[in-house]
């Protein structure tokens, strides 16, 4: 045994202190599962969307409306994180669209290795057909999920009239990174004192070129701006 | 939020690293959290001293963490501001006296729009 530490690896240590400079980031499995889930969805010729936004923004009530609308045209595929439950999937399915449910088991948000998983998966759904767009509803939290990066190409925070227009002052990080601000239920705007303005100030403090639409799946004011920015992003 | 996610991954990095440089145990760790990165030091250092204990390699690392102070651009006068981070057990101290919120130092606005900050680094290890 050893008499230094009381180890049982005597030959192949050695006690010598050793300082290792690293400045890695502490998401670096993250970061590289990520760019390999970009490569691989890539590869199926799709575009990739995380949604991301508080409990109950209407995440996927928009994804059944979208749905309805492209489905004849575009191959939609849809990955749902939840910490619990198949519900968001079903109701993904019952539109008649392959739908894999990502269950954390009480995580606050989705990362790229658990994404993996479930391109996979999505990608066995498709027997081989492909997908044009693939969506990924993430968690309900304005936190956590901006940290992760999880392959996609375009990142869109929604955010509901009844939530308040504070909420890019509120919660930056979350707004900053977004590549599209999707105000929804916007035709509960009689209903609630929310400014349009404020959101375009605040987000405009954030990041000049952000971009900002507002629909409401309800009446389906808006859809039409939301329909096209899908269809210009598609590699078609 | 996921401190203990984080906490988790830092290990699995120390781990790979002790392996690399065919030393047998971490003694000390230095890892930077940004202010605004939404890790809070007491429940990441929490979750990494009880994890830690899963591996002899591990079991000792203390670590060692940095938060640089905030940075933000004032809304009202342009101004950047250096606002030193309170300690979680100072929180509630200023809370009581109405100081929770950060004010401007120039303008005395809370306006305030944060830069940055949003870093997760591990900078440093030391083994043996
Ligand atoms: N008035 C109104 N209600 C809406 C609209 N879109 C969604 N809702 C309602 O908002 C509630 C939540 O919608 P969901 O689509 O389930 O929200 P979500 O973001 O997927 O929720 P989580 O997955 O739990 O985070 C439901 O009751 C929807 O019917 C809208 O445009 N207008
Ligand atoms: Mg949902
Ligand atoms: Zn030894
Ligand atoms: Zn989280
Ligand atoms: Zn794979
Ligand atoms: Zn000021």
């Amino acid at each position: 045994m050893c008499d230094t530490c009381g180890c049982q690896l005597h030959e192949h240590h050695h006690h010598d202190p050793k300082v290792v400079e690293v400045n890695q980031s502490l998401l670096a499995a993250n970061v590289q599962q990520a760019m390999s889930n970009r490569q691989h969805i890539e590869k199926m010729g799709a575009v990739a969307i995380n949604l991301i936004s508080s409990p109950g923004s209407g995440k996927t009530t928009l994804l059944e409306r979208t749905i309805e609308a492209m489905r004849d045209t575009v191959r939609i595929g849809v990955i749902e994180g939840d910490i619990e439950t198949e519900r968001d999937a079903e109701r993904i399915r019952a539109k008649g669209v392959p739908a894999v449910q990502l269950t954390t088991g009480g995580a606050c948000h989705l990362d790229a290795p658990l994404v993996h998983g479930g391109l996979h998966v999505l990608e066995h759904f498709a027997k081989g057909a492909g997908y044009d767009l693939i969506f990924i509803e993430n968690v309900g939290n304005l936190v956590c999920p901006a940290t992760f990066d999880l392959g996609e190409h375009i990142r869109v925070v929604l955010l509901s009239v009844p939530e308040g227009s504070d909420k890019p002052a509120k919660y930056p990080a979350t707004f900053k990174g977004a590549d599209l601000v999707l105000l929804t239920k916007v035709d509960l705007l009689p209903y609630f004192d929310f400014s349009m303005e404020e959101v375009r100030k605040e987000a405009g403090l954030l990041k000049p070129d952000l971009e900002l639409m507002a629909l409401s799946a309800t009446s389906g004011e808006g859809f039409d701006a939301w329909l096209s920015f899908l269809d210009r992003r598609l590699n078609r | 939020m996921h401190e203990l996610s984080l906490a988790q991954s830092l290990l699995e990095q120390l781990l790979e690293l002790a392996g690399k440089h065919q030393a047998a145990r971490v003694t000390r760790v230095v890892v930077t959290l940004g202010p605004f990165s939404g890790i809070v030091q007491d429940s990441f250092a929490f979750g990494f001293n009880i994890l830690k204990a899963e591996r002899p390699a591990t079991r000792d690392a203390v670590l060692d963490m940095e938060t640089p102070d905030p940075e933000y651009i004032c809304l009202e006068c342009n101004k950047v501001a250096l606002i030193p981070f309170p300690r979680q057990s100072e929180r509630l101290d200023l809370a009581r006296h109405g100081l929770a919120a950060r004010k401007c130092p120039w303008c005395g606005s809370n306006r305030l729009s944060p830069q940055g900050g949003t870093e997760l680094i591990l900078n440093q290890v030391e083994m043996e």
